[in-house]
């Protein structure tokens, strides 16, 4: 028991104000399921985000109620049982332009104060 | 996301989880883990479901609410699981806070609340709004001339607007045109400009104005009240053709006053508004437009913005010593000039209006507001203490819940919760009492038969004051046993949920309760002692009249064409008094002006060879020659009025004792002369008899400087007729109102009552507040009964164990017994000693409302400290008993 929390402090939880995008980003591929958009964020980092459950589901919740997502209970096409399926609106792509960008900003100006480039300074 | 939502959303949520967390088994068994295994491992890389959930609804943002709701079922189910306890609660509260909002709910409505018109705070009134009816008095601060309110509109530089309104409203028996019955109206005059100083708009057609009041009798116009609108038109639509005959005068009604719209006087809603111009048509026809010296009116101003009080009170002064020295007649004197110098007119802000009931109400309303408020703080006490025990019972479960991790707080809050809700269904009970109340307090002040026009409905305002009630008992009565009951050792508390010598069952926090209801209960007792005394004491005042046995009826021939001092009046009142002293069963019949506390009629007399020099203010009666018979007035000297006293005799008056003995302490008055007005006035009166004092105005005057005239040397209006009778008062009302009819049909009969009404009415305000002191005094004594036998029970059941003990080393059963009673004793001695000092200060505030009773009335006192220590053993007795009765071996092994 002890030994796993451990485990778990030592990864990295998603970063504040960044899920919304990154659901939504996963959200591109197509329609997918809470778990399946879970397991995704953390399979592509291999691992190192790790997806808590307590805070995926309000968010999915949130991005519905902003209307960035729309949800649907479906039957899943290998398995005989209904999931919830989130799927990106139109609205939600835009927002997912602007939120990409805001990052890109944000990334880039962190870097600049963290290893700054010599001839610039 | 809205909160009526949550429950669906919940389950979308759970469900959503649910079918994630079966994926998650599925991929683990998948891998070849037996079932058990999978699921175990799902949930390890899942998560707490119940945790994700609960995350959610926080993030959902409603968290507070769900705590809430749930501690609300949860408080709930606890107030049910100990019934008795939550039923002893909810009564005292709703009685405590039932009480607080009836009389609230009068003080709101006497005292506090605003008038519904425009910024009533700019209102203010030429001198104290006190004084009512008519005088001719040398400049008199309160009552003014219609010449000199229109002098003071067009000369002041402070009031934006001006306007008058006559003292009081006219009772007048009007005809609604179209109908061939009279009806009651209460009309008052006002000046034109009334509506439009207070910012008041019709609600149907148009509201007075200022060319409807130019010139004397020409605008036969009214504006009618909503409620008059309602009540006696069905609110006609087309009320804007209807006519209204006032005496001899028809009116065209022009508007129909806003709903809220009752007059500026609280306590008394004219049903129609008369210009001023209107006044010599409006029976009974008092007062005058243009007579500088007939002051009558009340003069009201909107102060100009920016203006202040001061500066408009020296404004007003200053116009008014300029404007009385041009009022200079025959009549006035040097003295008169002097005393101008030295009059002073106060403005009076009027912004919750000008009330009569106000001066008579605002005290007892304040004193009954603090006993309610005394009562309801034993209620807490109270129902604190109950807690306080139940909490002690609880003490294991509070344990348990910190031990699994609940937070104080949070523990803090549920308790909380539970004041709140048991506070909150004794406020819902407390407003249907005081609905209830109100109606019953609102008859118990009307001396009449009418109600008193006042608004004591339940408003929002009220219910404001009610939540605010509620909210500050459930947290003085929640408070502290919460913050207690969560504060404990968990330890001991786990081992031993009912330990001997945990220190609850000293209970100082809960002794010192009961010691506060006993002081306050003292101060309630006391309090409701001297009134109830007091009541005695006026209801055994010789009035010097019987008040058995009579009959008063009120008529009002100026309805029907009758003048004021016309010698017509006189055969019609003979005529009525003859014919009804012959009906059967009736011994006597006379018409009078006044009976008894009906006002007063003053006017100043000469009265020469007297031991009093110049002028002197008496009273005057005016009688038919069996109103002493009728009335059962002895006459001590000289002779009653008879067939020689004519309206051409030389005139003639009877004297009351005091008024003999104070004018001629060292002569007999009979044959002697006074007169009325100045010495050289022609109604120079003769004095025939001594009548025995009365009371006269009301049961606690002094005797009074009367004399008694007789109606066919003065004819005027005299609205009462007093008949003594023999036998069934019902039959013989019917008859002497058929014997009236007979003799004229229309002669409206404006009200029936008796002397002993009049009498009893005219201590209703005492009455009131005898009946509320003593209901809240028992009400607290019950309470604080309650407290200390619930203290005591509880006191007792914690102690078996030490009784056992005691009884095992050979106490004595009386030894228990008087071991327990000890404690009570001493809690009520200690209530007792701080409640005397306390009653003796409150007391003396409220000396002035006593009569024949002296504030620190020891009697008083001792009897209510008697009561209080009678009631203490009985609420002590049972618990005592059942202490001594504990089986030693029991109780012993009871641990």
């Amino acid at each position: 028991m002890s030994t796993m929390t451990k485990n778990t402090q030592q990864r990295a939880n998603v970063l504040q104000g960044t899920l919304d995008m990154l659901i939504l980003r996963t959200l591109v591929y197509g329609s997918a399921h809470g778990r399946e958009i879970g397991k995704h964020i953390q399979r592509t980092t291999n691992d190192f985000l790790q997806m808590q459950h307590g805070s995926l589901y309000p968010a999915l919740h949130r991005l519905e109620e902003k209307g960035w997502v729309i949800s649907k209970w479906e039957t899943a096409p290998d398995r005989n049982r209904e999931f919830k399926y989130y799927r990106l609106t139109e609205k939600g792509r835009k927002q997912l332009v602007v939120e990409e960008s805001q990052w890109k900003q944000m990334a880039e100006a962190v870097a600049r104060v963290m290893w700054p480039v010599a001839e610039e300074s | 996301m809205k909160w009526w939502q949550i429950r669906k959303r919940d389950e979308d949520l759970e469900r959503e989880i649910n079918s994630d967390l079966e994926l998650e088994v599925e991929e683990q068994r998948e891998r070849g883990l037996s079932p058990e295994e999978a699921r175990r491992a799902a949930l390890r890389a899942f998560g707490n479901p119940t945790l994700i959930r609960e995350q959610s609804h926080l993030i959902w943002g409603w968290g507070w609410l769900e705590s809430f709701l749930k501690d609300v079922t949860y408080g709930l189910r606890s107030l049910f699981r100990s019934p008795a306890l939550t039923a002893v609660a909810l009564l005292s509260l709703g009685l405590g806070i039932g009480a607080n909002t009836a009389i609230f709910s009068f003080l709101d409505a006497v005292l506090l609340r605003s008038l519904p018109v425009q910024q009533p705070s700019q209102l203010v009134v030429l001198g104290d709004g006190i004084d009512n009816g008519i005088s001719d008095a040398w400049a008199n601060t309160d009552l003014y001339s219609y010449p000199f309110y229109r002098d003071l509109q067009k000369n002041n530089s402070v009031f934006s607007s001006t306007a008058s309104i006559f003292s009081s409203t006219n009772d007048v028996y009007g005809i609604v045109s179209g109908r061939d019955r009279t009806e009651p109206m209460k009309v008052q005059l006002v000046s034109g400009t009334y509506f439009s100083t207070l910012g008041v708009r019709a609600l149907v057609g148009r509201a007075l104005t200022d060319d409807d009041d130019r010139t004397e009798g020409k605008n036969p116009v009214a504006v009618i009240s909503y409620a008059w609108w309602n009540r006696s038109l069905a609110r006609d639509p087309k009320v804007l053709d209807r006519k209204l005959k006032l005496g001899d005068t028809t009116f065209d009604i022009v508007g129909v006053a806003p709903q809220e719209f009752f007059g500026t006087a609280v306590g008394q809603s004219p049903d129609i508004w008369v210009p001023m111009s209107m006044i010599a048509s409006v029976p009974p026809k008092w007062g005058s437009y243009t007579d500088k010296r007939s002051e009558s009116l009340y003069i009201l101003g909107r102060l100009k913005p920016g203006v202040s009080l001061t500066a408009a009170t020296s404004n007003i002064n200053l116009l008014f010593q300029q404007m009385w020295p041009s009022y200079v007649d025959s009549f006035t004197t040097q003295k008169d000039l002097a005393d101008l110098q030295k009059t002073h007119v106060p403005l009076t802000p009027i912004a919750t209006g000008l009330s009569a009931l106000r001066g008579q109400y605002s005290q007892p309303l304040k004193i009954l507001m603090v006993l309610t408020g005394i009562v309801l703080l034993i209620a807490c006490a109270n129902i604190a203490n109950l807690l306080l025990a139940r909490s002690t019972a609880r003490v294991r479960e509070f344990a348990v819940r910190q031990a699994l991790g609940g937070r104080r707080s949070r523990l803090i809050r549920q308790l909380l919760t539970e004041s709140l809700l048991l506070a909150t269904i004794g406020g819902a009970l407390g407003i249907a009492l005081a609905a209830l109340a109100d109606r019953f307090l609102l008859h118990m002040i009307s001396s009449g038969p009418d109600t008193i026009p006042l608004d004591v409905s339940i408003h929002p305002r009220l219910l404001l004051f009610t939540l605010a009630v509620t909210v500050f008992t459930a947290l003085l009565f929640g408070t502290l046993p919460a913050l207690r009951a969560t504060r404990l050792d968990l330890v001991n508390s786990l081992k031993d949920g009912r330990s001997a010598n945990s220190s609850s069952a000293k209970s100082p926090l809960a002794k010192s309760l009961i010691i506060t209801q006993v002081a306050f209960s003292l101060v309630l007792l006391v309090g409701a002692v001297l009134f109830v005394h007091s009541l005695i004491n006026l209801n055994h005042v010789d009035t010097g009249f019987n008040r058995d046995n009579t009959l008063v009826l009120n008529l009002d021939p100026s309805s029907i064409g009758y003048m004021d001092n016309e010698a017509r009046l006189t055969a019609l009142y003979k005529q009525i008094e003859q014919r009804v002293a012959a009906v059967h069963s009736v011994t006597s019949a006379s018409f009078a002006s006044f009976t008894f506390g009906q006002g007063s009629w003053n006017e100043p007399v000469f009265i020469p060879g007297g031991d009093t020099t110049g002028a002197v203010n008496i009273k005057h009666n005016v009688i038919g020659s069996d109103y002493f018979k009728a009335m059962g007035i002895p006459l001590i000297a000289g002779r009653n009025f008879g067939s020689q006293d004519t309206a051409t005799s030389q005139l003639v008056a009877v004297v009351s004792e005091r008024f003999a003995k104070t004018y001629f302490p060292n002569s007999n008055p009979i044959g002697r002369d006074y007169s009325i007005g100045d010495p050289n006035s022609l109604l120079k009166m003769q004095i025939i008899g001594i009548a025995r004092d009365v009371k006269f105005r009301n049961l606690d005057e002094p005797a009074q400087t009367l004399d008694y005239v007789f109606y066919p040397q003065r004819p005027q209006y005299l609205s009462n007729l007093v008949v003594r009778y023999t036998g069934d008062s019902t039959a013989i009302s019917a008859a002497v109102q058929s014997t009236i009819h007979s003799i004229d049909p229309n002669l409206p009969i404006t009200n029936i009552t008796s002397l002993d009404e009049q009498v009893s009415g005219s201590i209703a305000r005492q009455r009131l507040v005898a009946q509320l002191s003593t209901f809240f005094g028992l009400l607290a004594v019950f309470l604080s009964c309650i407290g200390i036998y619930g203290l005591m029970s509880y006191m007792v059941s914690r102690r078996t164990n030490e009784i056992g003990i005691r009884m095992a080393l050979g106490a004595e059963r009386s030894n228990v017994h008087w071991l327990i009673m000890r404690e009570m004793l001493l809690l009520v001695a200690i209530g007792v000693a701080i409640g005397v000092p306390v009653t003796l200060a409150g007391s003396r505030l409220i000396s002035n409302m006593l009569f024949g009773v002296p504030a620190t009335d020891s009697i008083s006192l001792i009897s209510s400290v008697a009561v209080l220590l009678a009631v203490g053993l009985l609420a002590g007795y049972l618990p005592a008993r059942r202490a001594s009765q504990v089986d030693p071996m029991l109780a012993l092994r009871y641990e």
